[in-house]
């Protein structure tokens, strides 16, 4: 609200100030990234399971340093070999392909985006990054249509020739693929070996002492939403001599048919051993000890075979060329030089993507799984996991209604979890409970039970799990006499009732219902989907590899949503493109998928949102990349399905995966999709991306939190983020934005008490973020303020200043953080901290008036301080708590100014015995009058030096209550109550004390300072106190 | 704790640092430096003097900044009637830390050291910035937070970096970004100034946020900047300890329980 007054806070000023505001909004300031200014997301993990790393390199000449790369979550750093890892490549695409240390010269490293282990969920990629300062800026250097990148090698005999595998797209045919050398660091590139639009490129090995050897895997393959291919006509193994300008396809001693994806390593100790895993019919692992010219086949253990396409590395110890590393399900490790494989990993996670080895200390091994990185100091035989990667690949997320409330999801491979979105030492990793198994999707807290979570895992397996005995019954729907097989999508479509807290729902084909927390499940539909059978062979998808998890189930319902107006209306979207719609509860239904102009047929329905203001309003969302469309498909109905209107924009960047409207502002509405979250304040007119530290992570779902007001997001690769409070993004407008200043709404601030946890993790876990304890003033700025005062000012309702508060100064909507304290009582002065002393009392509940004072401008608005939700405290015992303080404050206070006219008097004593010869007889009354005052000084505040004297006097027993008061919200005990008085006592006795001396003492040193014609000892009065303490 | 959101308070001289960008690093340099009120002003400034508070974690904290040619820096922080303070005279860097239990000065040494010097430098680093044995890179032109802004990358003499952010419009620093070593780690600590306000000429940030992780963890709010008053060469200069202990770094610490 804009007003030029310091004073006026009245309605009236605000009506006249609102439009103030109307009139003066001229131009228009358009929606961006920037307009959410200060608003952030705060990650609060889990790292207690982390992701899928997809690739790893350190630094061989100072191996504390790694690089992990992550399927979903980005790049993270270590510099103390694993114990800290911090994400260096925030601003760029997430999904890592490959990196690559440049051994010359370590601060240069190469990132290729684009994941290659090309499971069902698998992101994409934007091309390859270089960095020349450890990853703390990065400079895209082309490949920007490769989609992803297997690996990077540069050459070690000259850093400005570098080979990428650039593996190309995975839904579809394109030219980006296949082998590309910069001779340049990157300025160029140049494909110098190509096979066909469906080949790409798999691995390329360089021969580190002849570099004109370079030997590349090329890789046939394929997904559709319903079946994957790996290997083709397309697929070989070539070698180059001349640093790749020809290519020579090695045939000699290949295996029989077509090949599939092949991994090669050459053995860096003696480089003319060469191993490659060459995915056939019958897949094995070849070695060569004449530089590629001949092959022989050393193994098919299952340590070789597993899952070509999702496990495609193998490394050879730098020392040792017999030892192999080969991940796959678990660990291989030969020391045979790969005629056999034991298979280590213990408790670690399964699904291993990558191994780098300690070059300097070959027994330290590092291995990136589906879980994320693990660290052995023995060589592959044990496992201490790295608890501080938070790229958790979440497909869905949910919320309860505790204080402070959990968020609910599950992770891809890594099971169904609950966490606090607040906990007292931060969210940590020990706060998560684990809810489900497996792949997880759907997780979701009964509405009625508060015992009860309903949980999934792959292929519509629904659990029910019983938080209070860790119990979990399986309550899948099972086929009745005379049906067909059901069939359940990967991720399957689970859902609660928004109108009735009994309901849930579940999509196979068909969709069904429960309202006895699933022991039974009405069916009520007929078969939702196109039930097409081309697209239900996933029992012969994999190509040369047989592959079926569920991962490739289609024809099933992916997408369920039930109206928050009526219950008997219900959106059901299907994986094969239809969107149905009831409105009788199921007895009917209609495909209104026909009804949409611009999507293409059989497009994936990602998500529906049913409005909460309007029942015949829906909103959905489609996603074509499963065919090599990456449009944004995002659509509005205000009339049942009838028609459609597309409200993406060119804005809104990567494939939807949500849809979500707000639940109070009906115009503002959030999209998340493969790189990132985008919010429309106006129905979906303007879009901007929401960056708040929020990488360009895909957001797979959307949640909002009733009561709290906060924006939850499941992330695919950094695991769950809040938001908090989104109410300026509910109030932000077109005249917000116009505004040179605007302070906004906040949602209202309880007190609440500091909650302790005594732990001692160490550096090696991460800890997700607490929202702040403090009330927090928001307000938008139209631009950076850089000239003359920016600040704040808080007012009680009686017009008292409580505190004034440095502002941000950024564009966009600013957010300070006001911690609702007065001022801390004044203390005695001591050697020592007086610690709880260090704070004052919690401000009383009430409104508070925020001024935003920008130079001569004044723009006022409001903060509502309110009791803590949370607090089990009556009333009484809640302002007894209060008044104690207060007491307790106003003890401190009388006691400093009691201590201060004595250490005063004591000082003019001896600074007048200063000015007398020592042996002076009036010099020795005065220092025996100040020795006096400072006896009793040292009554008043401990005064010994040292770090723990341990030494408690008047002070130091009042503070110590003030600081037991202050951490409990309630009742003060008995004990305390009884103690105050005692306390009062104590100060009224050490107060008489004085005026006695000085009754005693004083007229007789007063005297004798007069013959000496030195100024008279005035005790301090409390006035001139005062004044000193103002200065 | 304190003492190390005291330690970042030091970061207060970033107030004088006087430093610029350009087009050219050198135009860039010469443009912020004018900016500032220009290099003749700025060198004619024999003594400085500010005062404010610093505001971590909602706690008020009292501070004086006080600097004098050649090299001089002093920083206090005064709360519960006690006072931190650090200083630099030219050769030797120290501090009193009354609230770790030693009312004694002592000497810094380190990184410590290696800030008070770098802040005793009232002009700022890109002030004659070679013949200091700096180097400066313009990086480039970047978006901060929706204000175009120069990007600088300073090289102190002792190797240290520091990103300086200056705005593309009016040629003040924004921000200034720098690696930290904590017990708990490196840290990139980013320092945003904001509240020009002119002096005698000189145009100084009148407040600086610090935060780690995007997180403020302190601001600083001066309040008044005075220049060419008197201040003593001795308050920079160690003070004798008032008894002094015989030296004890051979022996082991007393144990304590």
């Amino acid at each position: 609200m804009r007003s030029h007054s310091l004073t006026t806070t009245s309605l009236l000023v605000v009506i006249a100030a609102s439009l103030a505001v109307s009139v003066s909004a001229q131009t228009t300031v358009k929606l961006d990234s920037n307009s959410f200014g200060a608003i952030e997301a705060r990650h609060i993990g889990p790292a207690v399971t982390s992701g899928r790393i997809a690739a790893i390199d350190g630094v061989a000449s100072d191996p504390r340093i790694l690089y992990a790369g992550s399927a979903g979550g980005g790049l993270w750093k270590s510099i103390n070999a694993g114990t800290t890892f911090k994400p260096v490549f925030d601003k760029y695409t997430q999904s890592i392909g490959a990196v690559t240390v440049d051994q010359a010269h370590p601060d240069t490293v190469w990132v290729g985006t684009g994941e290659t282990w090309t499971r069902n969920s698998v992101s994409v990629g934007t091309g390859i990054y270089k960095t020349t300062d450890g990853g703390d800026t990065w400079k895209m250097m082309g490949l920007e249509d490769s989609e992803r990148i297997a690996r990077i090698v540069v050459d070690p005999k000259n850093s400005d020739v570098v080979y990428v595998a650039a593996t190309g797209h995975l839904w579809n045919s394109n030219e980006q693929r296949g082998v590309y050398k910069t001779t340049d660091g990157g300025k160029t590139w140049q494909r110098v070996l190509f096979v066909d639009k469906d080949t790409g490129c798999s691995d390329v090995a360089v021969d580190p002492q002849e570099t004109n050897i370079v030997y590349a895997g090329m890789w046939q393959f394929r997904r559709s939403p319903y079946f994957f291919t790996s290997g083709g006509p397309g697929s070989g193994f070539y070698k180059s001599t001349d640093a790749g300008k020809t290519w020579k396809k090695l045939t000699r001693d290949m295996p029989e048919g077509e090949l599939g994806r092949i991994a090669i390593a050459v053995a860096p100790s003696r480089p003319n051993l060469v191993y490659a895993i060459i995915e056939a019919k019958k897949t094995a692992l070849y070695r060569s000890e004449d530089l590629g010219e001949s092959w022989t086949k050393m193994s098919a253990s299952p340590s070789v075979t597993g899952r070509p396409f999702y496990f495609a590395r193998i490394l050879v110890d730098p020392k040792d060329y017999n030892r192999l590393y080969k991940p796959d399900f678990n660990v291989g490790v030969s020391t045979d030089g790969g005629q056999s494989f034991t298979q280590r990993g213990g408790r670690a996670h399964g699904d291993y993507h990558t191994v780098w080895v300690n070059p300097q200390d070959t027994f330290q091994v590092y291995v990136g799984t589906d879980g994320g990185v693990y660290q052995s100091n023995d060589k592959a035989n044990t496992f201490r996991f790295c608890s501080n990667i938070p790229v958790g690949q979440f497909y869905h997320v949910s919320f309860d209604m505790e204080q402070p409330y959990n968020v609910y999801g599950g992770l891809q491979d890594n099971g169904s979890w609950m966490g606090p979105s607040q906990s007292p030492s931060g969210i940590e990793n020990k706060d998560w409970r684990n809810v489900g198994f497996g792949d997880g999707f759907h997780v979701w807290a009964d509405q009625l039970d508060r015992d009860i979570v309903y949980s999934e895992f792959q292929g519509g397996n629904v659990l029910r799990f019983h938080k209070s005995t860790g119990e979990a019954k399986w309550i899948k729907p099972l086929e009745r006499q005379g049906e067909p097989k059901y069939r359940f999508n990967w991720n399957t479509a689970l859902g609660l009732s928004p109108t009735n807290k009994k309901v849930i729902y579940i999509g196979a084909q068909f969709l069904f219902r429960s309202t006895d927390k699933g022991e039974s499940w009405e069916r009520i539909s007929n078969d939702l989907t196109t039930n097409d059978p081309e697209k239900q062979k996933q029992e012969e998808s994999g190509g040369l590899s047989l592959d079926n998890s569920n991962a490739e189930n289609h024809c099933t319902i992916v997408a369920v949503a039930e109206s928050p107006l009526e219950e008997k209306t219900i959106w059901a979207g299907t994986d094969d493109g239809n969107l149905q719609l009831t409105r009788d509860g199921g007895k009917t239904w209609a495909n209104t998928v026909g009804n949409i102009q611009g999507l293409p047929k059989n497009t994936w329905c990602t998500s529906v949102e049913p409005s909460r203001f309007d029942r015949a309003t829906a909103y959905v969302t489609f996603d074509g990349h499963q065919t090599g469309d990456m449009k944004v498909y995002v659509f509005k109905t205000t009339d049942y399905g009838k028609t459609w209107k597309p409200l993406a924009s060119d804005a809104i960047k990567g494939y939807a995966h949500v849809v979500r409207e707000d639940r109070v502002d009906r115009d503002l509405l959030f999209v998340g999709t493969e790189f990132g979250l985008f919010v429309s304040i106006d129905g979906g007119a303007q879009w901007a991306q929401f960056t708040g530290n929020l990488p360009p992570v895909a957001v797979r779902d959307i949640a909002i939190h009733p009561r709290d007001n906060d924006l939850i997001l499941a992330t695919h690769g950094r695991g769950i983020l809040i938001i908090d409070d989104i109410t300026p993004l509910r109030q932000l407008s077109s005249k917000i934005l116009d505004s040179t200043a605007y302070v906004m709404d906040s949602r209202p601030s309880p007190i609440t008490i500091p909650i302790g946890a005594q732990d001692f993790p160490g550096d090696g876990d991460f800890v997700g973020s607490n929202p702040p304890e403090s009330a927090t003033i928001t307000y938008y700025l139209k631009d950076r303020h850089v000239f003359g005062d920016l600040k704040i000012e808080v007012y009680n309702a009686e017009g008292k200043l409580m505190s004034t508060l440095p502002a941000g100064k950024r564009k966009g909507i600013n957010r300070v953080q006001w911690f609702m304290r007065q001022k801390p009582p004044k203390v005695p002065p001591s050697p020592n901290l007086a610690g709880p002393a260090l704070f004052g009392p919690m401000v009383p509940e009430g409104v508070y008036t925020v001024k935003l004072i920008k130079d001569k401008e004044t723009f006022t608005g409001q903060v509502k301080v309110v009791a803590d939700p949370k607090s089990v405290h009556s009333a009484a015992d809640r302002a007894l708590q209060q008044q104690t303080m207060r007491k307790l404050y106003d003890m401190t206070e009388r006691l400093a100014f009691i201590d201060s006219v004595v250490t005063d008097a004591r000082d003019k004593a001896k600074d007048r015995a200063k000015k007398l010869d020592s042996a002076d007889a009036v010099a020795k009354d005065l220092e025996a009058f100040a020795d006096k005052l400072d006896a009793l000084h040292k009554t008043l505040v401990a005064t010994k030096e040292g770090a723990i004297t341990g030494e408690e006097q008047l002070r130091e027993r009042i503070v110590e209550l003030y600081g037991w008061v202050s951490q409990y919200g309630g009742r003060p005990t008995q004990s305390l109550l009884d103690r105050i008085p005692v306390l009062e006592k104590e100060i009224d006795a050490k107060d008489s004390e004085f005026q006695a001396m000085i009754a005693k003492d004083l007229a007789g040193v007063n005297a004798k300072l007069a013959d000496k014609k030195l100024d008279q000892i005035k005790v301090m009065t409390k006035e001139e106190y005062d004044k000193k303490q103002e200065k | 704790m304190i003492r190390r959101l005291l330690t970042l308070t030091l970061s207060l001289a970033f107030l004088f640092c006087v430093q610029a960008s350009a087009q050219t690093v050198d135009d860039l340099i010469k443009k912020n430096i004018e900016a500032h009120g220009g290099v003749q002003k700025l060198k004619a400034v024999k003594t400085m003097k500010a005062s404010g508070k610093i505001t971590p974690q909602g706690l008020e904290i009292p501070i004086t900044l006080q600097q004098k040619r050649p090299g001089m820096v002093r920083m206090d922080a005064t709360f519960q009637g006690k006072s931190l303070v650090q200083a630099y005279d030219g050769e030797t860097g120290w501090k009193i830390d009354p609230f770790q239990g030693n009312p004694d000065p002592e000497k810094v040494a380190g990184d410590d050291l290696k800030d008070l010097e770098e802040q005793a430098d009232l002009d700022g680093p890109l002030v004659d910035y070679k013949q200091k044995g700096h180097t400066v890179e313009l990086i480039g032109k970047e978006d901060m937070e929706g204000t175009p802004v120069y990007k600088l990358k300073l090289t102190l003499k002792n190797g240290d970096v520091r990103n300086i952010y200056i705005d593309a419009e009016n040629y003040l620093e924004l921000k200034i970004t720098s690696k930290r070593k904590t017990p708990g780690g490196e840290i990139d600590v980013d320092q945003y100034m904001g509240n020009y306000k002119s002096v005698n000429g000189l145009m100084f940030p009148f407040s600086i946020d610090t935060r780690v992780k995007g997180q403020s963890v302190n601001q600083i709010t001066i309040d008044k900047i005075e220049m060419d008053v008197p201040v003593d060469d001795a308050i920079f200069k160690m003070p004798a300890k008032p008894a002094e202990k015989p030296k004890t770094e051979e022996k082991k610490p007393p144990a304590r329980d």
